[in-house]
């Protein structure tokens, strides 16, 4: 599936948030500040600018979500299988 | 064969010289999950050790709920439950209601605002050390930071403080083997309808009421305005949801930090080259703070309750299922942290460590709080070039929390 030969570590992946499962944990804010912003008043977590990230870090925010709000939406499906 | 624990889980003794490291890696070397036959004070339950097994019951609030049974490992009545519930022992939707009251006063970036407060009372605790030479590093520092803060946070105006750290103190006890007299501070209301079964919890629901009241009158820039004033679904908490809701505020946001600022005087004693390596480059004061916290791991677990049929790690688990899920032993997965009992500076953020939880709908709230909290006593400590020597810890004895109620230290 994740043959590491296939993925590229930099290529940049784009994320997703579910506004309704986060929990405003502030994980990823805190991991990668320049992508994700907490709303002051709700303080649930939105995307900045394009909301891409290499995908090793991509993984990694993901991984460190605690309510599993963030996700990779792939883009090319089967690319390369 | 169904592995069982070595060493007896539900009795505070067996945590009485801190965490049980040796019991905990031969049950995370086991097959499955391990197993804790049923004993006078509680049914059987589960043990889950292993880093990957925990992470996926805390994410899973569906099959493993905390709505559902007791978050304890002993079991209670559905009335007492009901009369403690606070959103720690609620799954979502409602667990996530409750919890948005509250989650925008502590996002990374907010809780930045409270950070020229924290170090201001950093440094009055840390000039009283060593005014003094020296002393209870547990009553002079990590007793009174965490809590001067959440009270601050919540609005408890300090004359209080005093008072309501001993409430919390009590409130550990009551996981120990001290007790306190049933009525103690006038309680009336049956010890098991109340939180960790003490008095101590019933004048705390008093205090709660009382200055819920004054803010609704008055609202003040704080916590309890906003809780008090606040609506879920066009209806105001009720006297007893606002009560548990405070009680879990200032039992959380104390006692789990004031345990990791007193591991952190026996990690300045265990690892000092590492703090060296943060007094050149405070960029690792993040890092620092984390592995004091996957270190101490100061809750030592909290439990759900299996609500449909499943298999974990091999294991069948039926419905009402207790599943243990330990903290203190997940954060020492060898195979996720190698070397889990050096104390290292540069471990990698992901995996994450799991003191304040792996993760799921409950993730402690007030993470970044306590990071920030750890993070300022440390930087305070090496600007100051604070060199103490340091006793022998005194152990909190509870399986619940991992608390050092004395640690001497000298100013050298
Ligand atoms: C080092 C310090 C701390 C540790 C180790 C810690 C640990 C934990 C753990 C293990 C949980 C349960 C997580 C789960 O069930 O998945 C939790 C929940 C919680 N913590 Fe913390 N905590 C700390 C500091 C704080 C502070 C400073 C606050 C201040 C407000 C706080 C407030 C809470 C609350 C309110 C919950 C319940 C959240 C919910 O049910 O949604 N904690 N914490
Ligand atoms: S880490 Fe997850 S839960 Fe936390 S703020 Fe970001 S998206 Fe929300």
């Amino acid at each position: 599936m994740s043959d590491p030969a296939l993925n590229d570590p930099t290529e940049l992946v784009q994320l997703a948030v579910d506004q309704d499962a986060c929990i405003g944990a502030g994980q990823c804010e805190m991991l990668e500040a320049e992508t994700f912003l907490l709303d002051d008043d709700t303080g649930i977590a939105a995307l900045t600018g394009a909301g891409t990230l290499p995908r090793q870090r991509a993984e990694d925010v993901v991984d460190r979500c605690p309510a599993r709000a963030i996700s990779m939406v792939d883009q090319d499906d089967g690319a390369g299988g | 064969m169904t592995p069982t624990a070595p060493i007896n889980l539900h009795d505070p003794q067996s945590f009485g010289s801190g965490i049980p490291h040796e019991a905990f890696a031969e049950m995370r070397a086991n097959p499955g999950l391990t197993w804790t036959p049923p004993s006078d004070d509680t049914k059987g339950f589960w043990s889950v050790t292993r880093h990957d097994d925990l992470v996926t019951v805390s994410r899973d609030t569906t099959t493993y709920s905390s709505g559902v049974g007791h978050i304890q490992i002993y079991d209670i009545d559905e009335d007492a439950l009901e009369a403690r519930a606070s959103m720690i022992d609620m799954d979502p939707p409602i667990h996530t209601r409750l919890r948005r009251l509250v989650s925008s006063a502590f996002t990374p970036r907010h809780v930045q605002n409270y950070k020229t407060s924290i170090r201001h009372r950093v440094q009055t605790r840390l000039d009283a050390v060593e005014a003094a030479g020296g002393g209870n590093w547990v009553d002079l520092v990590a007793k009174p930071i965490p809590i001067g803060v959440i009270c601050d946070l919540m609005g408890v105006p300090p004359e209080d403080h005093d008072y309501l750290i001993g409430l919390t103190d009590h409130l550990v006890a009551g996981t120990g083997s001290e007790t306190l007299e049933p009525t103690a501070y006038g309680n009336t209301t049956p010890l098991r309808l109340l939180p960790f079964n003490s008095p101590a919890a019933f004048a705390m629901s008093n205090y709660a009421a009382e200055l819920g009241e004054r803010r609704r009158v008055d609202p003040q820039d704080d916590l309890i305005s906003k809780l008090i004033a606040a609506e879920i679904d066009g209806e105001r908490l009720s006297t007893d949801e606002f009560a548990n809701f405070f009680r879990l505020m200032i039992f959380a946001g104390n006692e789990t930090t004031r345990s990791s600022m007193a591991h952190l005087a026996l990690h300045l004693r265990q690892f000092p080259e590492m703090f060296e390596a943060v007094r050149a480059d405070r960029s690792l004061l993040g890092a620092v703070a984390d592995e004091v916290i996957r270190y101490a791991s100061s809750i030592l677990y909290f439990r759900r309750t299996v609500t449909v049929p499943t298999t974990l790690a091999g294991t069948d688990l039926a419905v009402g299922d207790k599943v243990v899920m330990w903290y203190c032993s997940a954060n020492f997965d060898e195979s996720e942290f190698p070397n889990p009992y050096e104390f290292r500076i540069d471990r990698p953020p992901v995996p994450p460590h799991v003191a304040f939880g792996g993760g799921g709908a409950h993730f402690c709230l007030g993470a970044s709080l306590a990071r920030l909290e750890i993070s300022e006593l440390i930087d305070e400590i090496l600007d100051r070039e604070l060199a103490l020597e340091v006793g022998e810890p005194t152990y909190t004895e509870s399986n619940f929390v991992n608390g050092i109620e004395q640690l001497e230290v000298t100013v050298l």
